[in-house]
């Protein structure tokens, strides 16, 4: 039973960084009409700039926040000026293969600088502690920490989102460009907002996940994979959406522990010689795939 | 017969396209007698089957308009299909080749059929995510390996096996590839004049109006995703053959995927020469580049740097790629 119980609070705290990390795609998507390829890549430099940070001033990585929300900031506004603003004016397949080759420019940028070898975090004032929930059920303090900051930063984006004026004008930018055009919004100011917001948000997501998750620079593109599985769940573009569907894209996550416990409890023989940890992530894939031809505008989307 | 005239008629395509189609055919026919070297060797086979696969994704994603992100799913069916029966059972190239094309067909017909029913971006992102799950599952299955993938050992034949295509000298590789590739240029040729082709470019343009014409829009995508697949599964039969080691990672990875429509784009989708410009000048460039900076100068990544600024670069500012540059200055002329 402690196996099934921990798997699903695992499967919770993990789904509620990837609720942060799909909600910078699901902006980016719902404003602009564009998949980007290198989100992950940004998760990547949010870890990186988490780690660095932390490492240099020697502060906890968990209040390393600050620093990787103004670098994703900066970083997706000149993204959007320098590269997107012209690459959307091209066909969809430009779009694609431009933001993919966004991708392969940070990633081997990264390599470039930081070198292949996978880095954590060692030190901090929740490393290594723990809480035990009774039924033999520990959770790490750093994944604890970081799953309630997320939620957190959430939060204050859906809030931005739809509480302030300038998100108004971003939604408003997002259901339709030309009218909000007419009404006097900036939209490409709006735009290039977008940019910096969602890439704020997974920044955010890489320096909490950094607490736990090791980073080299190839992290990034199980994340973007991650990403459009919780995006496509939730519907594209619905920011409410996206935190109901990273919990559930993390409980898919843990469906190895779940059968873990099957096997434990049925006690089947052929069970056990299931490589199940090695098909973690094809669950992710898988669902994406039978939620795209089930209901292609996901649970709770508006834009189709 | 019909069909054969038109795959072989290319009196549409004006005078200077053909000859200089004619002169680089005649370059490729002749380029082995001339002293090379080995890594130029490779590089050209490597051209040749890239601009094969970038045909292939040129039938769905260039005259059809649906973008493929995924065609290295079947790159992997087709080489491991050839790999599994030739370590298996000694069966040779040219019948399991043929095999490798009917099970990529099929499981193209299987995953093609609910994967039409979206379009544009969702459509794109599905193939990947399917290739993946492929990808995952062969990365277990102990019967093909699993993760370390396949060896074909090559020591067992001494003389040229052209049966089982494993020779020595990559001159013969070169020449089986190389008929595969004229093979190819005539059946798109053939395939863009065909009814089929029609109804395609017909639904790239506006769908809606196709199938109110009484096209069978889904029907028609299915068929041509299955055309494009066994181009891409006969190079992949022929890639195990070549490199004679495959891995799940190598044969059915997103990077070949994406490079394999970056090719076709590159050098303009939806044209009979597009695919093949492109190949023409990203695979060199990639070779000579990682041979250059790569490994040599102890800078892992910078040539992918480079070839990430070309491909951020072209999707920026030409997005229609180098055929597209090549019309734009005839247009102009022409006026």
């Amino acid at each position: 039973m402690d196996i099934l119980i921990g798997s699903l609070v695992a499967g919770i705290l993990i789904g509620m960084i990837l609720a942060l990390v799909a909600l910078g795609l699901t902006i980016i998507f719902g404003v602009m009409d564009i998949v980007n390829f290198a989100h992950g890549e940004f998760l990547m430099i949010g870890m990186y700039t988490g780690l660095l940070t932390a490492q240099a001033t020697g502060i906890d990585p968990l209040l390393t926040l600050p620093v990787a929300a103004m670098v994703g900031f900066l970083l997706g506004v000149i993204c959007y000026y320098g590269f997107i603003k012209y690459l959307v004016r091209g066909p969809m397949v430009a779009q694609l293969l431009g933001t993919f080759g966004l991708m392969l420019f940070l990633r081997n940028l990264a390599l470039l600088i930081f070198g292949s070898e996978d880095r954590g975090v060692h030190s901090g004032l929740l490393v290594g502690k723990s809480f035990v929930m009774g039924m033999g059920v520990i959770v790490p303090a750093t994944k604890l920490a970081a799953a309630i900051l997320s939620v957190v930063a959430f939060l204050a984006i859906w809030l931005l989102m739809k509480r302030t004026k300038t998100g108004k004008a971003l939604t408003a930018t997002a259901l339709n460009a030309q009218g909000a055009r007419y009404m006097g919004i900036p939209t490409d100011r709006m735009n290039a907002l977008a940019w910096g917001i969602g890439c704020a948000s997974v920044t955010i997501a890489g320096a909490l996940l950094v607490n736990f998750w090791s980073v080299n620079p190839f992290v990034g593109i199980l994340f973007t994979m991650i990403a459009f599985a919780i995006v496509a769940l939730g519907g594209f573009g619905s920011v409410s959406g996206a935190f109901f569907a990273g919990l559930v894209v993390g409980m898919i996550m843990e469906i190895p522990g779940i059968w873990d416990f099957l096997t434990y409890t049925l006690n089947w023989d052929w069970m056990a010689n299931v490589p199940m940890t090695s098909l973690k992530y094809t669950f992710v894939y898988l669902a994406y795939f039978i939620i795209m031809v089930l209901r292609p505008r996901g649970l709770f989307g508006w834009k189709h | 017969m019909e069909t054969l005239r038109s795959a072989l008629d290319f009196s549409d395509f004006p005078r200077l396209d053909i000859s200089v189609a004619g002169i680089i055919a005649i370059f490729l026919l002749v380029f082995p007698l001339f002293p090379h070297s080995a890594f130029a060797m490779a590089t050209m086979i490597q051209f040749l089957m890239f601009s094969i696969y970038g045909m292939g994704w040129n039938t769905i994603g260039g005259y059809g308009g649906q973008v493929d992100l995924g065609k290295a799913q079947y790159v992997g069916i087709g080489a491991y299909t050839t790999a599994v029966l030739l370590i298996r059972w000694d069966i040779p190239f040219w019948f399991s080749m043929p095999l490798g094309v009917c099970f990529a067909m099929a499981w193209s017909f299987i995953i093609g059929y609910p994967l039409f029913r979206l379009k544009g971006h969702y459509f794109a992102i599905a193939t990947i995510a399917t290739s993946l799950v492929l990808m995952d599952l062969f990365s277990v299955w102990e019967f093909v390996g699993a993760a370390r993938g396949l060896e074909i050992s090559p020591i067992k034949y001494h003389y040229p096996d052209f049966l089982r295509l494993l020779f020595k000298k990559d001159i013969y590789y070169y020449y089986v590839i190389l008929s595969f590739f004229f093979a190819g240029i005539l059946y798109v040729n053939g395939f863009r004049k065909s009814r089929l082709g029609f109804q395609l470019r017909s639904i790239r343009d506006n769908e809606d109006m196709a199938s109110s014409l009484g096209i069978n829009v889904h029907w028609a995508k299915i068929k041509t995703y299955a055309i494009a697949t066994a181009f891409v599964s006969v190079v992949g039969s022929f890639h195990a053959c070549y490199i004679k080691n495959i891995e799940p990672q190598d044969t059915m990875g997103l990077d070949l995927s994406i490079l394999i429509a970056l090719m076709a784009m590159l050098g303009g989708a939806g044209s009979l020469w597009g695919p093949i410009i492109g190949a023409a000048v990203l695979i060199p460039l990639k070779s000579y580049l990682k041979a250059w900076l790569g490994a040599a100068a102890g800078l892992a990544g910078i040539d992918l740097v480079i070839y990430a600024v070309i491909i951020m670069l072209i999707s920026a500012l030409e997005p229609r790629g180098i055929w597209g540059i090549v019309e734009k200055v005839r247009r102009r002329r022409r006026r």
